[in-house]
């Protein structure tokens, strides 16, 4: 009965992440951080076509501080990463636009706020 | 466009599995039998495949691109190609199809039909399962690729059928009959089996099917499946076993599960392009 566990499992009605939707991110989604982070870390539930994701990070005086396109991550196909400058305490805007592989488009925003 | 793009994908899985279905019946049922039009059929199969495809890249191109206008699209097209599974597996399957057709013409039958079967089952890359990861993924890959084969053998081959029960001599053809037979029951339970799969994955339940648009359009597609499976059945139970003499009734039968495997195509093809209802209000964070 055992072998069979999976199996089932993986049957079991449970909603899929048919599309790509954020799974994670670094800094957290709504995490207050006492460092500026050099770059974004944002994992998605499925593989991304990246040349067609966006990513804009809005600053507390609303000046976007992203400082390049997003990048893939060697190895990891659903993860995107994105380097920005901040300098400034408060609260941060993450906007994105993603295209996952298997051709549908999804979007989002979080934030999280810098607090030294 | 979402409309146009739909019917673009439905159209070239119909070409796509009608050139396949006709190299795959030329390569098994039809191996010993003299009947003329196979390849036209094929190579009719091959341009609707190259013309919806074409349709559905400049399209599928313009919705990646979020374009305004055919400079977009142009500027967009090296990075599909070059950066997205679509572009690569499109123009990939494009090719094998190509190849398994000329293979085909020049008498290369089995081998022209492994090729076309395998372009048929890399669609399945381009689904919701080709790019998830976890178990969940793994099971609709699965799921998708023997969703595909069996539509494929059944839907795709369903033209030179048809083309042979009217071409071919009585007894042939009524032993053609016969055997396609099991051939139409298997690919039956698989298509319902992998069917249920994808519908718990990603509808959930039943209630889904009256709350979207994805959800309607499923439930137009199991009903013309049912219509299909019915149809299916009076063939095999009622007028394959009275053949020659139900010639003409099983003839029309089987025009009439062309038209409405094409209606299930184009639904599929739409399906496609919408969001399944168990993900709904997700998107956001």
């Amino acid at each position: 009965m055992k072998r069979f566990l999976p199996l089932l499992a993986a049957l079991a009605p449970v909603p899929a992440f048919a599309h790509a939707f954020l799974k994670s991110a670094e800094p957290r989604v709504g995490a207050v951080v006492a460092t500026p982070p050099a770059q974004l870390l944002l994992t998605y539930t499925e593989e991304l076509a990246v040349p067609f994701c966006t990513v804009t990070v809005a600053g507390p005086n609303g000046a976007q501080v992203q400082a390049a396109k997003p990048q893939p991550v060697p190895g990891h196909e659903n993860e995107l990463a994105v380097k920005v400058r901040i300098t400034a305490p408060g609260k941060y805007v993450v906007t994105w636009h993603a295209l996952s592989q298997d051709t549908h488009k999804t979007q989002g925003r979080y934030s999280f706020t810098l607090s030294p | 466009m979402l409309v146009l793009r739909g019917l673009c994908r439905g159209l070239h899985l119909a070409g796509y599995f009608s050139a396949s279905g006709t190299i795959i019946l030329a390569a098994t049922l039809l191996r010993r039998a003299r009947l003329s039009g196979l390849k036209p059929l094929a190579w009719g199969g091959f341009a609707l495949a190259l013309v919806a495809g074409a349709g559905w890249f400049l399209l599928q191109t313009a919705y990646f691109a979020a374009a305004r206008n055919w400079a977009d699209i142009l500027n967009a097209i090296p990075i599909v190609v070059q950066d997205t599974r679509f572009g690569a597996l499109l123009l990939g399957r494009m090719a094998a199809l190509l190849l398994a057709v000329l293979l085909f013409q020049a008498g290369w039958t089995r081998l022209a039909a492994l090729l076309a079967l395998g372009g048929v089952l890399a669609e399945a890359w381009l689904g919701h399962g080709g790019a998830m990861s976890g178990a969940e993924g793994e099971v609709l890959l699965a799921s998708a690729v023997l969703h595909l084969a069996g539509a494929a053998l059944w839907l795709g081959t369903l033209p030179v059928l048809l083309l042979a029960l009217r071409r071919l001599p009585g007894a042939e053809a009524a032993w053609l009959a016969r055997c396609f037979s099991p051939l139409g029951m298997a690919c039956v339970i698989v298509l319902v089996g992998t069917a249920a799969v994808q519908f718990v994955l990603l509808i959930g339940g039943v209630g889904a099917l009256f709350a979207s648009a994805y959800g309607a359009l499923a439930g137009a597609k199991i009903l013309a499946l049912g219509l299909l499976t019915g149809l299916a059945a009076r063939n095999k139970f009622s007028l394959t076993p009275s053949l020659p003499g139900s010639g003409v009734a099983l003839r029309r039968a089987v025009a009439l599960e062309i038209v409405l495997g094409l209606a299930v195509l184009l639904a599929a093809g739409l399906l496609l392009q919408l969001e399944p209802p168990a993900m709904t209000g997700m998107a956001g964070m």
